[in-house]
């Protein structure tokens, strides 16, 4: 069973249809990346899983439980970490504060020292930041502190929108570096990007979102090699 | 005019605008967290008020010893807190929850409706003619010696203020629900992501809003000793002005701010004449937000990354 299971999902905003039929699927521990260029409904997607926007039609089912129509902080509590497009870290919070919130579903005082502690293991600079406030770190920073926050929730699946944006291309290297990590914990991804070169590279699977549809899908590989992808996302051909 | 009558004047002021700040709260609070201006707030404390005048002709308050008025002004603070807390929370799940996602101009509208039917019910409560508010406690001078006044009563909004203002911005730093508050006002897409359940954090903070009004209703009735149904419009609109000039939004803005207020109206109306009050508190305002449009202690926008 996988652990992730869109199914026809079809979500919008008053007249306009963001997303169009689409049925992806995320099997336990996988990476998977979808690609697509501005405005194909990457975002959307992905906050429809979150419960943020609601689905019209279609199902998402989370370890064969449906989830559709759930509040978002219901489903972010079944264990579906969601680190939003644009970063979206709390500007006037400080970053320990920002990582207290990620951790918002655990109660347990110390244990929650624990999961902040391990995630600032990943994000070294994070740890000497701690009494800064959010909005005063750096664009890299900020992501990773976004990144981070979504990890202290200890997630099972990980929603990763457009983690490079903007960023340096040594900062993208070593946030791809710790994404590429979080399966070996244990932690599904889905990995949205513009930068597919990188982001097939990780995948073992990978979808292209083009106007709200699913129009290709196979591993990483295939997808990179793939002549019509390399031509409108890859930049070759 | 000796430095003693100045004294007394700001002595006044402070303790009105303690009262102020009381009110100043709840706008603030709800604004920072859904960026409404809640018009009812005002109405929602003349209703409190009302409660409370019921309450003391229930308990018969009136004809009490010290110990039970002490006693019976404690009940009141937490029942008429309770009543408007309550009242503010269903007024937000049934009004303004179903507009959330309107344009923001629908709930605005709305909260200007839900003033007028709040002032209706306290027609239909204490009638239309301004009703006294029984001196429950002794007027007797706390102070040494005779130059300046300071009651009983005056103690009591002093002994209820100060610990709610302390206890709410405890709340605020350093509790669950006030980092979820935090949260939420700062962005709210990102709050529901991080597990924080919005409706209720909201709620919440709509509940802690009417709250503090409701203890304010009690101060006010025993401070000021007259009430009526349409007290709930000026009284709301010193409190919304004090938030404002504070930084709507901000918590120490709003207390700063109505203490600001409190100060002005005392020295305008010894000084320059009672019906002057209102023109030069505007005026002061209007002058400062040229200067500072984001108020005293507000963030400038140009801060929000
Ligand atoms: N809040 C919104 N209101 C209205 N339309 C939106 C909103 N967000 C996105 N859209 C529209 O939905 C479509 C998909 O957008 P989005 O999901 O952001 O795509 P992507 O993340 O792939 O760039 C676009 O046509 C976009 O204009
Ligand atoms: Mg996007």
């Amino acid at each position: 069973m996988p652990m992730l299971e869109v199914q026809e999902l079809e979500a919008g905003y008053g007249p306009i249809q963001a997303l169009n039929a689409v049925s992806l699927e995320v099997r336990e521990g996988e990476l998977i990346a979808i690609i697509g260029a501005n405005g194909a409904g990457k975002t959307s997607l992905l906050m429809a899983i979150s419960g943020i926007i609601s689905a019209r039609r279609g199902q998402v089912l989370f370890c064969g439980r449906s989830i559709t129509g759930l509040k978002p902080h219901a489903i972010v509590r079944l264990g579906i970490g969601h680190s939003p497009e644009g970063r979206r870290i709390f500007p006037r919070l400080t970053v320990r504060e920002n990582l207290e919130l990620g951790g918002f579903t655990q109660r347990d005082a110390w244990q929650l020292k624990r999961d902040i502690a391990e995630v600032c293991e990943l994000f070294p600079v994070l740890g000497t930041r701690m009494n800064q406030l959010g909005g005063t770190l750096s664009g890299g920073e900020q992501q990773m502190l976004a990144v981070a926050r979504a990890l202290v929730g200890r997630p099972t699946l990980l929603l990763l929108d457009e983690p490079s944006l903007g960023l340096a291309p040594l900062v993208v290297a070593k946030l791809f570096s710790v994404i590429a990590g979080l399966t070996a914990r244990g932690i599904a991804v889905v990995l949205v990007e513009q930068n597919a070169r990188a982001a097939l590279k990780l995948a073992a699977r990978g979808y292209v979102l083009e106007a709200g549809r699913i129009t290709l899908s196979g591993s990483g590989q295939e997808l990179a090699s793939d002549n019509r992808v390399r031509e409108a996302y890859l930049g070759e051909g | 005019m000796s430095v003693q009558f100045f004294l007394q004047q700001c002595l006044i002021g402070l303790t009105n605008g303690a009262l102020i700040a009381l009110v100043a709260l709840g706008y603030t609070m709800v604004y920072g967290i859904i960026g409404l201006i809640n018009f009812a707030h005002g109405d929602l404390i003349m209703l409190g008020a009302c409660l409370a005048l019921s309450l003391v002709a229930a308990l018969g308050l009136a004809a009490a010893g010290p110990a039970t008025t002490w006693l019976g002004i404690g009940l009141l603070i937490v029942l008429c807190g309770l009543f408007c807390g309550t009242l503010n929370v269903a007024v937000d799940r049934f009004v303004y929850k179903p507009l959330r996602n309107a344009p923001k101009l629908a709930p605005l509208v709305s909260a200007i409706g839900v003033s007028f039917i709040f002032m209706n019910v306290g027609l239909f409560w204490i009638g239309s003619a301004d009703r006294s508010f029984p001196e429950l406690l002794p007027s007797i001078n706390l102070l040494p010696g005779n130059s300046l006044q300071f009651n009983w009563k005056d103690l009591l909004v002093v002994l209820v203020v100060a610990p709610l203002m302390v206890g709410l911005s405890l709340l605020v730093r350093v509790t669950r629900l006030g980092k979820a508050m935090r949260a939420v006002s700062q962005d709210p897409t990102a709050a529901a992501l991080v597990g924080i359940d919005v409706d209720q954090v909201i709620a919440a903070t709509f509940f802690i809003g009417g709250f503090l009004g409701g203890a304010a209703s009690v101060i006010y009735g025993l401070y000021i000793n007259t009430i009526g149904f349409q007290m709930g419009f000026q009284n709301g609109l010193y409190a919304f002005t004090a938030a404002v000039l504070g930084g709507i939004g901000s918590i120490p803005g709003a207390v700063f701010g109505g203490l600001v207020i409190g100060l002005v109206r005392a020295l305008a109306s010894a000084y320059v004449g009672e019906r002057w009050t209102g023109a030069i508190v505007f005026a002061i305002l209007i002058v400062i937000l040229v200067f500072r449009p984001e108020g005293l202690l507000g963030r400038r926008t140009s801060e929000k990354v």
